[in-house]
């Protein structure tokens, strides 16, 4: 195995284990864990066995085999970065109507001082 | 609940300087209205001061803009029962006589009332570029909605039946005041226009510069072009 396979397989499982490591301690969901040990797995499986990138590369048609690896993972990352965009503006929006909620609660614990006063102006 | 009075919601936003004597004006001059001053995580003494001046206040822990502000007064208003909403500025540049047409107009069955500076062109008409800005937004929301709208951007305004629990439930993001013009239209709404008369700002400073204003129209311009697009796909 060329160093350069080793460099790569080293970085996959040092990716695995911290992985591993935040979903142990609860701070990542299972289906993102899963899907980012599928991505260590990839990196892996590429590191080991060098001819797929050849292979990969012909089947998509493309003469200069690592444009084809940059071409795939930057289209991974484009598509894990939408998703995580897509998930930032619904938390933004429960975050929201939370706030409303917090807000509306609030003006309900008030004294009842104030009502009073406004009612006898009324 | 058996609230029968309509509700005014103040929107402010670092008014500490304006907002106290604009509800001491609305309480003086529309008695007949509840009075809630929607605090939008202002770092100044907004909330106290509106407080301290008689109003109820509900206070969002951090700023959440000017459309979910609004939402705020009229989901309260749905768990009071309140029948009707007049949404005015907590700068004091909206008059207490205007918003009681506008819920005169609610009453006479119209669901969202707004008020127009442009129908009679009388009382502050705000600065040229802000004028050419609307009138370009007039246009293009006039065609959205098949139906002649001259003050697209006018944050006072109205809302009674169906438009309460509607406006409650969404809401543009950000500047919602044309955007929901066109969802009010789309939802079958009856929207009507009345001339209205505005005032400069009593005090304090305005929170839109000249940046701000632009990004507004690229973006409000954008979110109408959805609009069109969504229109097209549900036809
Ligand atoms: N809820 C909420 N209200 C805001 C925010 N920014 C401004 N406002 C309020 O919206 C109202 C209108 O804002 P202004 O800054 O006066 O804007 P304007 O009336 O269009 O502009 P001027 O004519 O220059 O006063 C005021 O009552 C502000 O307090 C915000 O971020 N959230
Ligand atoms: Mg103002």
């Amino acid at each position: 195995m060329t160093r350069s396979s080793l460099l790569v397989l080293a970085f996959a499982l040092a990716f695995a284990v911290a992985i591993l490591a935040s979903a142990r301690r609860h701070r990542t969901e299972e289906r993102h864990t899963l899907a980012w040990l599928l991505v260590c797995a990839a990196i892996a499986a590429l590191a080991i066995w060098r001819p797929a990138i050849d292979l990969l590369a012909r089947a998509m048609g493309i003469y200069y085999a690592p444009s084809a690896l940059f071409f795939l993972s930057l289209a991974a990352v484009l598509w894990i970065v939408f998703r995580l965009s897509l998930d930032v503006a619904r938390q933004k929006e429960q975050l929201r109507t939370l706030a409303q909620e917090v807000a509306i609660l609030t003006v309900e614990r008030e004294p009842a001082a104030t009502f009073e006063h406004e009612r006898e102006s009324a | 609940m058996g609230e029968t009075r309509p509700l005014a919601v103040l929107l402010a936003y670092e008014e500490e300087a304006a907002i106290g004597r604009t509800v001491e004006e609305l309480r003086r001059e529309l008695p007949e209205a509840a009075l809630l001053v929607v605090d939008d995580g202002s770092s100044d003494r907004t909330a106290a001061a509106a407080r301290a001046a008689g109003a109820r206040v509900a206070r969002h822990p951090f700023n959440l803009g000017v459309a979910a502000a609004e939402a705020t007064g009229l989901r309260y208003a749905l768990r009071h029962g309140h029948p009707a909403v007049v949404r005015m500025d907590g700068d004091g540049q909206h008059d207490p006589k205007s918003a009681r047409e506008l819920l005169g107009a609610v009453e006479r069955g119209a669901e969202l009332a707004v008020g127009s500076r442009f129908l009679e062109r009388e009382g502050f008409q705000s600065s040229a570029a802000r004028r050419a800005g609307n009138a370009l937004l007039a246009r293009i929301v006039s065609s959205l909605c098949g139906q002649s709208v001259t003050d697209p951007t006018s944050g006072l305004r109205a809302f009674g039946g169906r438009a309460i629990p509607f406006f409650a439930e969404r809401f543009p993001h950000d500047y919602p005041e044309p955007e929901s013009l066109v969802w009010a239209h789309r939802a079958g709404l009856c929207v009507e226009e009345i001339p209205v008369q505005m005032r400069p700002r009593l005090a304090g400073r305005s929170s839109l510069t000249p940046w701000k204003s632009g990004y507004y129209m690229v973006k409000v311009t954008l979110a109408l072009g959805l609009e069109l697009a969504r229109g097209r796909s549900r036809a």
